[in-house]
């Protein structure tokens, strides 16, 4: 089954053979969660500006199908992809085979049924209006259960380190592993098992939205990032004494931007000022990221332009977040589809397209061979990044479009939905291009990590039955 | 660095301080807010819920209005909110903490619905909120699996709706709304927010040097 | 170790071990021998970008946040000192207490106009705009008997005691809404004050309703 000889003597290491499994069916899910989440944010964003489309049944209404894109996207697709490079990197970076191997495959399998779970609770009317918590608050104690036994594998890989060095990956890797099941659970009890009185559940709602974000998906990614970029390149990481500082930074400053998008609201003011001064002094940690990682080797394979095209958006995205949360500029870009443009550039330009790099680099060395079409490869990164891009643009325009109409008391609302009404055309256009690039990613994948599982099995069944492979068929 | 120990207990002084400071410091400044007593009509203000409207705020939660529409009213120079009528101050914390889940919303594709039964045409108009629902409006989408039609069996029913030319079912049918509807439309009902004078919600003293230049 | 040209999109090959990239960084930490005697510029720069971004943060958290008061929600205001009470301006008070439901709009409407024949109208009225201790004296004991208000003549209902012996107001509610009423609806008497209720209250201690005639021996 594996070939060797296809990869360089720098890849050889035994932590393939006993993670192959569980590690394929995270990284398998994550790309099927990623073309089910591409679908329903199409039929949301076409809703936007058409809003009769599919509206007549009630699994699809606006609202449900929203909650229904989010959950497939962050907790399916970044979840799965983010806990199965985060894990394999873990266990290369310790020099030992997967431990723990069932314990993982048996919480990816819950972790993934419990998604299912939820979004046909979404579905059916148990969605929690918790913007990133949309979960149905019965199935959240099974993702947690499920999520401390994928992440058991990671831990034991870590404590378990044959050199005793840690690297910028392994304190990424470790501060995800470790702070998503305290903030998730935390959430789940003060907001729905426990809810908290009034508009401490928005304050509670946006620490863990924060948090998620700054303490989980981006440590995720960049844990992949410090991986994959110097393995690629072999050059080691520029300015790399100041990565700690960086590393540091985001984790005391990163949680306290809760109140981000409460600015004006009903909550007392010094907690969206906290925030505002937080995201502010982020800019540090963008900046020591910038500083270790932009140097992501020239041309470079496509992981390597992934990788770089993430951290662009990374960097880029720290620093609309800061400016965004001026009051004056706030003022213009709140409660519009600026929101929503700042988010796809996080969570769609930034970590998403970094776990590609890191997919797209580690799936050969997973399954012992190279990736089957590399044409879908490069169509999939061109796909990608041009209709991520064109997306932020037009939602980013439709939402200052938007904005300052709001902020004119003259302008209604049929007026606003006529002006925004051509960019958020051109935003589902953008997003149809993505959906067809992750439709090409899952045909890529079947075909890679899949058919040669089905053909090996195949070939084991006829010789356990005693007929040759090559024998013709009378 | 190189102690496993150590960045363990970092993360967690991480998310602890946070936590400490954000969750628990504004737990202990709202966190167990009472309703307010006003001397003047000897009333406290906010009032509870009625009961069928908390049901609608769940069938509201159910389906996620709040991922078109907001329920916080910004302070005067801070957006046009209180110009285009949605409230006549800023929200504080006060009026939600009656609530169970109060729905603040994140995005304003329609319009601010804090003051809604007090402020809003279609809530002052018989059978509006139906007809909004109904048919939508604009950007927002029609809600008919909100509504019923059913045949008519021996009397039509009293709760039947006449929403209007084109709207009606046909000839031998009944529009009625589902019980959702009903603990939606009672919970849109019940959108206001009578109270302007909690302490918190004054507006601020006009800076010194401004009066002393008068 | 350079990447080999022509990139293979299908497999990206590291040029690295694993144990080489966690040793080289090892080392990239370790003190390095100072080979060049000179600042790095490095450090200096992000110190004075940090240091930067700090007093942007302090400036603004003094600035904006309301030094932490849980009542304040507009980030540019600042606690009051000395908490006292909060003024409302009387006449939106007695605008509240007159539209209370059972009170003075039941009878007297919202438009102060009252019903023909049966309760008089506020808006215009001698009775409202006159001496302040008449319109006082009638709030605080009440006023039965046909009464004359703008030339014409009611019998019909009783005006109820909003003082000790009927609603039990205290002064501060009688001076708000006799303050309101005297200057909505195109009134144009003056303001009443709650130490003026008080004076009255002391005066003339309890008593029955008043009748119109012994109302006009007040001046």
């Amino acid at each position: 089954m594996s070939s060797p000889a296809a990869l360089s003597p720098a890849d050889s290491g035994p932590v393939e053979t006993r993670g192959r499994c569980p590690l394929l069916l995270l990284a398998g899910s994550a790309v099927a969660w990623l073309a089910l989440a591409s679908v329903l944010a199409l039929i949301s964003g076409i809703q936007l500006h058409d809003p009769a489309f599919l509206g007549g049944c009630p699994i699809l209404t606006h609202g449900r199908v929203q909650a229904l894109a989010e959950t497939a996207f962050v907790y399916g697709w970044i979840a799965n992809a983010g806990l199965a490079l985060v894990l394999w990197i873990l266990a290369r970076l310790g020099g030992e085979p997967l431990r723990a191997a069932n314990w993982v495959a048996a919480g990816a399998t819950f972790w993934n049924l419990g998604i299912l779970l939820a979004l046909v609770g979404i579905a059916s009317g148990e969605a929690t209006a918790i913007p990133l918590l949309e979960l149905p608050r019965d199935v959240q104690p099974l993702l947690l259960a499920a999520y401390g036994a994928v992440a058991l594998g990671g831990v034991l890989a870590w404590t378990g380190r044959r050199r005793d060095v840690m690297y910028a990956s392994h304190w990424y890797a470790v501060a995800a592993l470790f702070l998503f099941p305290w903030l998730l659970s935390i959430a789940q009890v003060t907001l729905l098992w426990f809810p908290v009185r009034g508009t401490l559940q928005a304050v509670v709602a946006g620490w863990y939205a924060q948090g998620l974000w700054t303490l989980w998906m981006a440590p995720l990614a960049l844990a992949v990032a410090y991986y994959v970029v110097p393995k690629s390149t072999g050059r080691s990481i520029a300015s790399y004494d100041f990565a700690s500082l960086g590393f540091w930074c985001l984790l005391f400053v990163g949680a306290w931007t809760g109140g981000r998008h409460l600015i004006g609201g009903p909550v007392p003011a010094w907690i969206s000022t906290i925030a505002i001064v937080a995201a502010a002094t982020l800019l540090f940690h963008y900046a020591i990221i910038w500083l270790n990682l932009r140097g992501s080797g020239g041309l470079g394979g496509v992981p390597l332009q992934f990788i770089r095209f993430g951290l662009l958006a990374y960097v880029l995205g720290g620093l609309l977040d800061a400016l965004t949360a001026i009051r004056g500029v706030a003022e213009v870009t709140q409660f519009t589809h600026f929101d929503e443009a700042q988010q796809e550039l996080a969570f769609y330009g930034a970590v998403s397209m970094l776990l590609l790099g890191g997919l797209y680099y580690a799936l050969p060395r997973l399954t012992g061979r190279p990736w089957a079409y590399g044409g879908l490869v490069r169509a999939h990164f061109v796909l990608t990044a041009g209709a991520v891009a064109v997306r932020v643009v037009a939602l980013g325009a439709a939402g200052l479009v938007q904005g300052t109409a709001l902020n004119d008391a003259a302008v209604t609302f049929p007026e606003i939905a006529a002006r925004t009404h051509t960019w958020l055309l051109l935003a589902s256009a953008a997003q149809a291009v993505l959906l067809l690039g992750n439709l090409l990613l899952l045909v890529n994948f079947f075909k890679s990590a899949l058919c040669p599982y089905y053909a090996a099995a195949v070939a084991a069944v006829r010789q356990t039955q005693g007929i040759a492979a090559e024998a013709p068929v009378r | 660095m190189k102690n496993g120990a150590l960045l363990f207990l970092g993360l967690f002084a991480a998310l602890g301080v946070s936590w400490a400071g954000i969750i628990i410091g504004s737990s202990d400044q709202f966190g167990a807010l009472a309703p307010y007593y006003d001397a003047a009509t000897d009333q406290t203000y906010p009032n509870g819920m009625a009961g069928v409207a908390a049901r609608g705020q769940l069938v509201y939660r159910d389906l996620d209005c709040a991922s078109c529409h907001t329920q916080q009213v910004r302070r005067l120079g801070f957006g046009s909110d209180q110009a285009r009528g949605w409230g006549t101050r800023q929200s504080v914390a006060r009026d939600y903490i009656y609530q169970p889940f109060p729905q603040l919303g994140q995005s304003r594709f329609g319009p601010d619905l804090t003051n809604f039964s007090a402020h809003s045409p279609i809530a002052v108009a018989p059978g509006g909120i139906y007809q909004l629902l109904y048919a939508g409006r604009g950007a927002m989408p029609a809600f008919a699996f909100l509504f019923e039609t059913r045949r008519i069996v021996g009397e039509p029913s009293i709760h039947a709706l006449h929403l209007g030319a084109g709207l009606e079912p046909p000839a031998g049918y009944e529009l009625v709304p589902t019980p959702r509807a009903e603990a939606l439309a009672a919970y849109l009902l019940s959108l206001s927010s009578p109270y302007d004078d909690y302490p918190e919600a004054m507006p601020p003293p006009a800076p010194k040097g401004e009066e002393a230049k008068k | 170790m350079n990447p080999p040209a022509g990139q293979d999109p299908t497999y990206q090959p590291a040029a690295v071990t694993d144990a080489e990239l966690l040793a080289a960084h090892e080392k990239l930490l370790e003190k390095q021998p100072d080979d060049r005697a000179h600042y790095k510029l490095m450090p200096l720069g992000l110190l004075f970008f940090f240091s930067g971004l700090i007093l942007f943060a302090a400036t603004y958290l003094n600035r904006y946040s309301g030094h932490f008061d849980p009542s304040i929600y507009n980030e540019n205001a600042l606690p009051t000192k000395g908490g006292g009470e909060v003024k409302i301006d009387p006449i939106v008070l007695g605008k509240r207490l007159f539209n209370q439901s059972g009170a003075c709009v039941t009878c007297h409407q919202p438009t102060g106009l009252g019903v023909v024949g049966t309760y008089p109208p506020l808006a215009g009225s001698e009775w409202v705009n006159g001496p302040e201790e008449r319109v006082i004296s009638i709030l605080l004991y009440g006023l039965q008997g046909t009464v004359h208000v703008t030339g014409k003549s009611f019998n019909a209902a009783v005006m109820p005691s909003f003082g000790a012996s009927g609603f039990g107001w205290s002064d501060d509610k009688i001076a708000d809404v006799l303050t309101y009423v005297r200057q909505e609806w195109g009134n144009k008497g003056g303001p009443i004050t709650a130490d003026q209720v008080a004076a009255i209250r002391a005066k003339v201690g309890s008593r029955a309703a008043w009748s119109e005639s012994d109302l006009l021996q007040i001046k």
